[in-house]
């Protein structure tokens, strides 16, 4: 395990701000309130960043045109190099064109022509199409879950469903879906907890191996265009909008995006209900409230609390002047339950409105999935109310997973009593 | 002061004093209008700020650009008084514009 020592300037106050340790993953919410709390922002020494905890910081940054993703344009390339291997991103062949380099780690118009590309396939009425097909998947894994009554959530009914149903959006054959779901899983270990050699070649392996797969059923798939996301990409590379590396890094990148993200919300969206039984009372009594509902479990428990901008100019953040060059961390998950924008921010409320939290981001670069798993989890918890009599929590020591990137539950051990 | 009028898709009606210069979208949020979700928070980058103008009133703004004609195409349905309105800017020509609020972003 990684021992990271605490920023002087937090260490000062007394404040540990360790988002590594165990005790984090915990609880992050003690520590986002002392984040709130402070001047300013906070510099952590660990990722040399500027960290906003607050609503209002957080919005100003991401809503700010001069704010990128991309180091691009904006350091020498030798600097951009030196950073590469100072985290170990160097040396990655693949990873460096198909992950390193993507739709969300761009900016402008590069990132503008890669987002128009797909941003069709995921419109709400896109995405109600999937629907259909959805609820058939989760319906016939129900069927099975509640014979089978003792279940771990996390293993046995989350992570079966957005591998699937992106898998069908990408135009991946049903089959090969458990394949997507590895090979995303080992490069996205690689992002934040564990940067060694040995995880570096796991993930550098799983691109390539991702890759080799996508390149493959591209060639087919050019033998009779479907309605799916390579058949629209294919379109796109012909009409000369996008490079052959940009239409394998943009696969990629809606894979990785939107499947552990999803694995871990409904994970602890299933634990907030648990945890309020009132709140769960009230959502199975009135299914209606399933869309305010889930708009609470991401604001509650932020699937993906933490991403990073640069400033492109001078800029004055919380009062404090930041030059160019300054790198931002937006804590999304703390500014989800800022007290000054949310009544009774730590409550938990299936009923929330307005509930307009940052859980996707915002800017630019708002997330694209969102109205996908929306669907998935409305999907799936209606079936899963609707279908028990009671859902019992079997191993109340609920254990989440480590980092400051990712938050959710690493199994969650249910008894499920059917209706 | 633009003075604007919300109505609900079930007919309720919310007259609300704007400030000029601010977006049709921030004076719908400030008065608390829930169906303008505005999840971007105004970047044109997720149609969920999505109202009708008063068909009457359509000329009373100017149009929408390439960006947020291209975003209109991907909402919930789209019609010809459709605008985004985090890219609508209210000045005092806009006095007295009134606005539909779909039922749903969603
Ligand atoms: C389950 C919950 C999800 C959460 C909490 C989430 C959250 C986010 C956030 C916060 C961002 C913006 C990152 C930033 O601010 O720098 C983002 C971007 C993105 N998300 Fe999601 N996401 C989820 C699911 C999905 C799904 C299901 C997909 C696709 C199938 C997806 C695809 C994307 C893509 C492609 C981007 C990049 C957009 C851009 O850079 O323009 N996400 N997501
Ligand atoms: S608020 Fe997102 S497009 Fe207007």
């Amino acid at each position: 395990m990684p021992h990271l020592t605490a920023p002087a300037e937090a260490s000062e106050e007394g404040f540990n701000f360790a988002p590594l340790d165990p005790a984090f993953a915990a609880d992050p919410y003690a520590a986002y309130a002392r984040l709130r709390a402070r001047d300013g922002l906070t510099y952590f020494a660990d990722f040399d960043i500027h960290l906003a905890s607050r609503f209002e910081d957080v919005s100003a940054i991401v809503m700010d045109k001069t704010m990128v993703r991309s180091l691009d344009g904006l350091v020498p390339p030798e600097e951009i190099v030196a950073q590469q291997r100072a985290a170990n991103w160097h040396d990655m062949p693949h990873h460096s064109r198909f992950v390193q380099f993507s739709l969300l780690d761009s900016d402008g118009e590069v990132h503008d022509r890669l987002r128009k590309a797909v941003f069709r396939l995921f419109t709400p009425a896109m995405v109600a199409r999937l629907r259909d097909d959805i609820q058939a998947y989760v319906t016939r894994l129900l069927d099975r879950l509640l014979d089978q009554r003792d279940i771990d959530f996390v293993e046995d009914l989350a992570a079966e469903v957005p591998g699937h149903i992106i898998g069908r959006l990408i135009g991946v054959p049903d089959e090969d879906c458990p394949k997507l779901r590895i090979w995303s899983e080992n490069i996205v270990q690689f992002f934040d907890i564990d940067r060694s050699d040995a995880r570096k070649q796991i993930a550098e392996t799983a691109t390539t191996e991702f890759y080799e797969y996508l390149s493959a059923l591209k060639a087919d798939r050019l033998k009779a265009l479907r309605a799916d996301l390579i058949s629209e990409l294919i379109k796109a590379e012909a009409a000369g909008q996008f490079s052959e590396d940009e239409f394998i890094s943009t696969c990629m990148l809606i894979l990785m995006a939107g499947h552990g993200s999803t694995i871990d919300v409904l994970g602890s969206g299933m634990h907030c209900l648990l945890k309020f039984p009132d709140q769960a009372a009230r959502l199975k009594a009135d299914p209606a409230l399933l869309p305010t509902a889930v708009q609470e479990m991401f604001r509650y428990e932020s699937p993906l609390p933490f991403f990073h901008r640069y400033a492109t100019e001078d800029v004055t953040i919380a009062g404090t002047p930041y030059p160019r060059g300054t790198k931002f961390g937006l804590l999304y998950g703390a500014a989800n339950r800022d007290p000054s924008a949310f009544e009774a921010a730590d409550r938990f409320d299936v009923g929330r409105k307005p509930n307009r939290h940052l859980a996707f981001g915002g800017g630019a670069h708002f997330c694209l999935g969102n109205h996908l798993a929306r669907l998935d989890m409305e999907i799936i918890f209606g079936s899963l109310l609707a279908r028990t009599r009671a859902i019992e929590l079997a191993d109340p020591a609920v254990t989440y997973k480590r980092g400051l990137s990712v938050r959710g539950p690493k199994r969650l051990d249910l008894r499920l009593v059917p209706a | 002061m633009p003075r604007i009028t919300f109505i609900s898709a079930d007919g309720t009606q919310l007259d609300v004093e704007a400030t000029e210069g601010q977006t049709l979208m921030a004076a719908a949020v400030a008065h608390g209008i829930e169906e303008i979700a505005a999840e971007c928070g105004g970047a044109c980058a997720c149609g969920t700020c999505h109202c009708y103008i008063e068909a009457s009133q359509l000329a009373l703004l100017p149009p929408a650009d390439e960006a947020e004609t291209a975003m209109i195409e991907c909402v919930i349905d789209p019609r010809p008084e459709s605008r985004l309105s985090c890219q609508v800017k209210l000045t005092a020509a806009q006095d007295g514009l009134v606005v539909h609020l779909p039922a749903s972003q969603h």
